[in-house]
């Protein structure tokens, strides 16, 4: 059963028109998140949806929504008592709002910090309270924008993995906008890309990473080869690509162009004939990391086809 | 100096002896500061919460207003109430003139707008997000402003600070509307001057002394109180 239901939602902004006929339905206990390229109107769809900014179209919200804005604006005051603030806002007995604050807190494994002041609270641990608020009312639907922004990579690890399960455990449905593709493979049931105010793909993560609807929608998955020829565009992604010596016959070869250090090897783009690819290179590989400009053999298994207008 | 030490030190007779027009002049004081501050707090925290939280057109107007009625002349501020209050001017009806309800309305004229002004801005401070996120909690309306009164708290107090020191240390308008009049309206302040006029140094420098006592003490309670609603406990690390 659908616990949210927009038809053709449309929001301005001054002129502007940044939501375009928007349809998007989420089952309850569903979580979706929406991805999309930065001035995409992602936020402003959330906004929207929760009943913040004025729009044009149809949305239906089974029981009670609540939006936990992106700004984790904690009042002077404890961690338990900002818990609890959100639940007198949302209209909960204050018999229940210790109980329920304390709860929320230890689902986001922020039981620690309920007798600590906001302001002295690292940024992490703000975004932990701020998402616990969401977690103690338990809305039918909890929208969520960019919970984990501005953290660092140690912290929004730490938090997306705690986020997902608190978030599920309020048995509502979740709308979340997310920054981060990674974020969105490891908590959503459903990716919902929007482009330019339009929603371009809706799908289920791997689904829509195997077979994304359009080109344009790939590049935003990390699909940052392209490979064309007569019949059309190939498009890539890293773990298509595996680099082999050049020379073998029948081979598609190129020239190193670019090699991007990681952590434990290497981003390698290789220019062909027929475009651009890019590969992972492992810092254990026998041959070690190739030099830019080297000559190396490409073999794809794998990506996504495109007709040649793309 | 020595005609100053003189002074001083049968000024501080004065004090010490706890003279009753003293006293009154006290009770007088504190009357004004205390009353027209309550009532400017009443009328000007909704306005401030309004000017600090509205989204209205003219609200950028009413904030200049606000904030140039910081810096009004007291003694225009009498006069035009003075006129006012005159028997057939508009005010005329109620007799406030040479009254002290009369200086009352004028001071609470007076701190006004620095209650409006100050409220304003310190809810403008409050924590960017807060309030937006109350609204999209569905908080009520007064759970709302509530919250931004509180949040705003040192600031409000601030303004309190500012609006009891307006009134025990205002002079011009209440000896244009009140007429200065001793044992009725007349204030440690304005008493003062019209001891100095008459020469009379020694009871002007004790009411001074009473003055700026009183203005010590008040403040240092008042920010004693600021402090405790603003303060937030540090436990463990800040990272």
């Amino acid at each position: 059963m659908s616990v949210l239901e927009v038809r053709g939602l449309q929001v301005r902004r001054g002129r502007r028109q940044v939501v375009h006929d928007v349809d998007l339905t989420l089952a309850r206990g569903e979580v979706v998140a929406v991805l999309g390229p930065n001035g995409a109107g992602k936020s402003t769809l959330v906004e929207a949806v929760g009943g913040l900014l004025p729009s044009q179209g149809a949305v239906r919200i089974e029981g009670r929504a609540a939006t936990v804005l992106q700004t984790p604006g904690l009042a002077r005051r404890t961690a338990r008592a900002n818990v609890e603030l959100a639940l007198a806002w949302w209209g909960v007995p204050r018999r229940e709002r210790r109980a329920r604050a304390m709860a929320a807190l230890d689902l986001m494994r922020a039981a620690h910090l309920a007798g600590r002041q906001a302001g002295s609270l690292s940024g992490g641990e703000a975004r932990r309270v701020h998402l616990a608020r969401g977690v103690a009312v338990a809305p039918d639907l909890l929208l969520l924008d960019e919970p984990f922004a501005g953290l660092d990579p140690e912290s929004h690890a730490a938090l997306s993995e705690d986020a997902t399960s608190a978030l599920r455990a309020t048995g509502g449905g979740v709308l979340v906008v997310l920054h981060d593709r990674a974020d969105a493979w490891a908590m959503a049931d459903r990716v919902a890309v929007l482009v330019d105010g339009r929603l371009v793909a809706d799908a289920a993560p791997d689904r829509l990473l195997a077979a994304p609807p359009t080109a344009e929608v790939a590049r935003f998955l990390g699909y940052d080869g392209c490979l064309v020829d007569a019949s059309g565009s190939t498009l890539t992604r890293a773990p298509h690509v595996r680099l082999v010596p050049a020379g073998e016959p029948g081979l598609l070869e190129g020239a190193v162009a670019r090699v991007v250090r990681l952590q434990d090897g290497a981003r390698v783009e290789v220019a062909t004939a027929a475009g651009t690819v890019w590969a992972l290179v492992d810092a254990t590989d026998p041959g070690g990391l190739p030099r830019v400009g080297a000559r190396v053999g490409v073999r794809v298994s794998g990506g996504v086809r495109f007709p040649p207008s793309v | 100096m020595r005609f100053f030490l003189e002074g001083l030190a049968e000024a501080w007779d004065i004090v010490w002896a706890h003279e009753p027009w003293l006293v009154q002049l006290v009770v007088v004081t504190l009357k004004v500061a205390f009353i027209s501050t309550g009532v400017a707090l009443l009328i000007g925290l909704p306005l401030g919460l309004a000017l600090g939280l509205g989204r209205f057109r003219g609200r950028g107007v009413l904030m200049t207003l606000a904030n140039a009625g910081l810096g009004l002349p007291p003694v225009i501020v009498g006069l035009v109430f003075a006129l006012l209050m005159f028997p057939q001017a508009p005010l005329g009806r109620f007799h406030l003139l040479f009254t002290l309800n009369g200086v009352l309305v004028a001071q609470t004229a007076l701190a006004l707008p620095i209650v409006v002004a100050l409220t304003a801005s310190a809810v403008r401070g409050v924590a960017p997000g807060l309030l937006a996120q109350a609204r999209a909690y569905r908080a009520r309306r007064w759970r709302v402003c509530v919250l931004a009164l509180r949040e705003a708290r040192v600031g409000i107090m601030a303004a309190t600070i500012a609006a009891v020191g307006s009134g025990l240390s205002e002079v011009g308008a209440v000896v244009l509307v009140g007429g200065n009049i001793d044992g009725l309206d007349q204030t440690l302040a304005s008493a003062a001057l019209q001891r100095i006029e008459a020469a009379r140094f020694a009871e002007g420098l004790a009411i001074g002394i009473v003055l700026l006592g009183l203005i010590l003490v008040i403040t240092a309670a008042l920010t004693v109180l600021q402090a405790g609603g603003g303060a937030t406990r540090r436990v463990g690390r800040s990272s």
